[in-house]
């Protein structure tokens, strides 16, 4: 005791010095200097701030965002634009939009007027083509643009460029068919100048409709409640998160233990074989079970010699596709258990262990009674940790059986992913793949608080009842 | 010398000289071209685009104006990732010039503004659009606008093994009469399963491989919809059709194929090369593909005597509701939406250029595609190419396409993870269509026809 005194003040040689009266008159303003910032504190903070800022809340706040929109590759990311286009007026139609609205909508004229002209000259088109446009076609009017660019292309002084001739054609063209309004005030007014009898509510439901950008909804999060699928693959991501977890934390643990009790030499030779899988790049560690386990593998190949069941087994039935996805994903995790459970093992008093043999013990036992209540902090730590990790894994499924045969070993992380981001038909649903993300945040949050709660992960932090 | 004559002199020498600098102005543009779903025999794709940079430039040289282009391409071997990159490249304004893809991507690109329409930069009157097939000029367009020019012509093709037909009885003019049978709806699908399982029974062909159809998603698998009397979209509404009558043929159809030991149930993801390889061995009893897989199996697996080794036709009807058919999925020339527009009149102009026929035919000689005008159809290195001669005559006319709609996509994974669950076995065919039916319905809602 005496000696710990000693040891707690020879850290702090000033208090020494210090009439125990005056320490505690210091502890006051102490204790008020903390609240204040420091600015050397707040610079060597900011690098650590900005990067949780970055790649951390700013990720999880754009998820939420997006998870409460109807964001596609169709409906862009950044917004959207007002266009009024002919499939919109035949829905619009079907819907029974009035017959007037729908026509002043579509309708096009083309004249050429002396306003059309000014325009044209303003906007620097060559002045001998705008002569013989004024010379040639002044007070007529054409069928549409199409017309028009026909009898403009025969003019002698036209611009070389199509493009140029086509952009001339647009100052004597009124339509708003096909033309994208960025601002809302812009396609209001155009739609007012070219059908002024359009009422409020009509022109409220056709700017709605004819927006191309993302809406607030939550209609992602019903979809998902009410497809069948969704249930499949929530089952799929229990199964699999609950018997990968198991493979990972018994397989680390035994090869830990099994490790320990080996001479140290080769005892680390076979711990670094287990890490092999962690460090074999993830893209040919999937090729590698490719080769080991489809139907012209390695596999396949001896049994059929000796007479067994011969096919592709990561994609032949659903039972071997979910061994296959387990033990893909289960010998990376099971080689990080692995490591942190033969730290923790080493940190035992091997004291203990002598005593036990003196008292008879046996490895079970030892193993029982000394080492497994020793490891309760890395056992809850690898479980929360594999927890959340399988939660968001796909990779591995997606190289491997890519979530087949059928979608029985698709899980929740890869149907998010691709249907956020890697589709064949190149429709990315942003809004519905980031729901499905947000609902793995929150099950991730939830089963982090449940585990500290059943680990008693309170009682592990406590401060120490005895002193060493 | 007068002063007026030395006023005159120097007027001239500097308008002289103004000329020559304006004239000596160079342009310069970087043209950036991405190709998605590109292999090295599909390489013409973004050589065109060169080709027609350098002939523009000369062009441009004898006009007087000093015109440098760089063709900067890149190209992806898939679509996933292509199409991937193309969407987030838009968003952060880094999106190249000239976009080739397939022609469905022009429904939501075109509402995401990734595009602008190509018809406010090219002239569809004059040489060389003005000789490209109308069909093709449509699947480019969109709600009223063509966004795209044609880049390639293709049709889905089924194959049958000379041999094979031989063994199981088939005389040498009952073979050359098949196409006319299928296409006629004579012989269908299920005659072909019967027909390709006598050859296993056989032991000409080993078991399981009598019918190796596609080994991953695409288009072609919406010819067995077709099969089965599947359209894909009410013309007269312009919404998608969800045929629950035909979808189930088509899944069962597989499924009885699985049953009757033709394929393997866990064929699906096979790997593209082992399939060609098989291919090109003589190793399966029927296949389908496209058009372009006769380049990779002549060239590329070393498949020789093509036409005495095999007999192509449409992809036979399913029952009597379906007919033969084929899908084409053309590629189109995109403009983007990113630069200026001046960069956008450049790169509409190449692509105009990239499409004479004498360009175009090398691309589609080189990759098995078919021609994707009239003219092209005449320049004697395409007409007599037999493989792009025989494929135009005897498959494109009978073609049709995937629709341009945004929704499409939606439907089209919806329908194809229903087929795979049905045909791995993972779930009964009545409960595959009806999972597909709730997946397009709660995301498309009234946007598809249910029937």
């Amino acid at each position: 005791m005496t000696e710990t005194a000693t040891l707690t003040q020879g850290s702090r040689p000033d208090a020494q010095a210090r009439p125990a009266g005056q320490a505690t008159e210091v502890a006051q303003p102490t204790g008020a200097k903390r609240t204040r910032i420091s600015p050397l504190g707040m610079m060597m903070l900011a690098p650590a701030l900005i990067v949780v800022t970055l790649f951390l809340i700013t990720p999880a706040v754009l998820t939420t965002v997006f998870s409460f929109t109807n964001m596609t590759s169709a409906t862009g990311i950044t917004g959207g634009a007002y266009v009024i286009s002919p499939n919109l007026l035949r829905d619009l139609k079907a819907e029974g939009l009035d017959p007037e609205v729908l026509e002043a909508l579509g309708g096009e004229t083309v004249s050429v007027d002396q306003a059309g002209l000014e325009a044209a000259r303003k906007a620097g088109t060559d002045p001998r083509f705008l002569e013989e446009i004024e010379d040639e076609f002044l007070g007529k009017s054409f069928a549409d643009s199409r017309t028009f660019f026909g009898s403009l292309k025969k003019l002698p002084n036209r611009p070389r460029r199509i493009v140029d001739v086509k952009r001339t054609a647009t100052f004597f063209s009124h339509s708003i068919l096909n033309t994208r309004f960025e601002t809302r005030d812009g396609a209001v007014s155009a739609i007012r100048s070219i059908a002024p009898a359009i009422g409020p509510e009509t022109l409220e439901r056709v700017l709605e409709r004819s927006y191309t950008g993302w809406v607030w909804t939550t209609e992602n999060f019903v979809q998902l409640l009410t497809k069948p699928n969704t249930w499949r693959i929530v089952l799929n991501t229990a199964f699999y998160v609950a018997v990968t977890l198991s493979f990972n934390v018994l397989v680390g643990l035994f090869v830990a233990i099994a490790t320990f009790y080996m001479p140290r030499r080769t005892g680390s030779l076979f711990n670094a074989l287990w890490l092999l899988p962690r460090i074999t790049p993830v893209v040919l560690y999937a090729i590698l079970w490719k080769w080991l386990t489809w139907d012209t593998g390695f596999l396949a190949v001896i049994a059929e010699q000796i007479g067994l069941p011969s096919f592709n087994y990561m994609k032949g039935s659903v039972g071997t596709a979910w061994m296959i996805v387990v033990m893909t994903n289960g010998y990376v995790g099971a080689s990080l258990s692995m490591i942190l459970f033969s730290g923790a093992l080493r940190t035992i008093p091997v004291q203990q262990l002598w005593a036990s043999e003196v008292d008879g013990a046996s490895r079970w036992q030892q193993v029982r009674y000394i080492i497994l209540p020793q490891m309760r902090w890395p056992i809850l730590f690898v479980t929360c940790y594999a927890t959340l990790s399988l939660l968001s894994s796909y990779e591995q499924i997606w190289l491997t059986t890519d979530g087949g045969p059928g979608n029985t070993t698709t899980v929740w992380a890869l149907e998010a992913f691709k249907t956020a981001l890697s589709n064949y038909t190149g429709n990315l649903q942003y809004g519905m793949g980031a729901a499905m993300a947000l609902i793995l945040v929150i099950i991730g949050l939830g089963l982090s608080v449940l585990y500290l709660r059943l680990f008693r992960f309170d009682e592990l932090v406590e401060k120490p009842k005895i002193e060493f | 010398m007068t002063i007026l004559k030395r006023t005159t002199a120097a007027a001239l020498a500097v308008a002289l000289l103004s000329g020559t600098a304006l004239s000596a102005q160079a342009k310069d543009y970087t043209v950036k071209v991405w190709a998605g779903g590109t292999n090295e025999n599909s390489m013409y794709r973004v050589k065109a685009i060169e080709m027609a940079a350098d002939f523009l430039q000369r062009q441009a040289a004898l006009r007087g104006e000093e015109l440098n282009i760089t063709v900067e391409n890149q190209t992806w071997s898939g679509w996933d990732d292509f199409k991937q990159a193309v969407t987030l490249a838009n968003e952060s304004g880094t999106a190249p010039n000239i976009l080739v893809t397939g022609h469905e991507d022009i429904g939501p690109w075109a509402q995401a503004g990734v595009i602008r329409p190509i018809e406010d930069y090219v002239d569809f009157d004059s040489w060389p659009l003005n000789q490209i097939y109308e069909n093709l000029i449509e699947v480019a367009s969109y709600d009223g606008q063509i966004w795209g020019i044609p880049q390639d012509a293709e049709s889905r093709v089924f194959f049958f093994a000379r041999e094979g037909l031989s063994a199981i009885g088939y005389s040498e003019d009952q073979i050359e009469a098949l196409p006319e049978r299928i296409r006629e709806g004579e012989y269908t699908l299920y005659n072909m399963i019967d027909d390709v399982k006598k050859m296993q029974d056989k032991g000409l062909v080993a078991k399981g491989q009598g019918f190796a159809p596609r080994v991953k998603n695409g288009p072609d698998y919406w010819q067995f919809y077709q099969s089965f009397g599947g359209e894909m979209v009410d013309p007269e509404s312009g919404k998608l059709i969800f045929d629950k009558k035909a979808l189930t043929g088509m899944y069962q159809f597989f499924v009885d194929a699985v049953a009757k030991g033709v394929v393997p149930k866990t064929y699906l993801g096979t790997e593209w090369d082992d399939w060609h390889r098989n291919v090109a061995a003589g190793k399966y009893g029927a296949w389908h593909g496209g058009t372009w897989h006769y380049a990779q199996w002549t060239k590329q697996f070393k498949l020789d005597d093509f036409f005495g080794k095999t007999v192509f036709s449409l992809i036979p009807a399913g029952n009597a509701d379906g007919r033969a058919n084929s899908i084409t999925h053309p590629l189109v020339y995109l403009l983007s939406a990113s630069g200026s527009d001046d960069e956008a009149a450049i790169s509409a102009e190449l692509i105009g250029i990239a499409s004479e026929p004498r360009i175009n035919a090398l691309h589609a000689v080189a990759s098995g595609h078919l021609a994707i005008g009239t003219e092209e159809a005449k320049v004697p290195f395409y007409a007599n190419d037999r493989w792009s001669r025989e494929a135009t005559e005897e498959l494109l006319p009978y073609a049709n396409s995937i629709p341009n709609n945004a929704d499409f996509g939606v439907y089209w994974t919806a329908m194809y993870k229903g087929l795979e669950a049905s045909w791995t076995g993972a779930s009964p065919v009545a409960d595959a269509v009806k999972t597909a039916e709730a997946e397009v319905k709660a995301a498309l809602g009234d946007g598809i026809i249910i029937r």
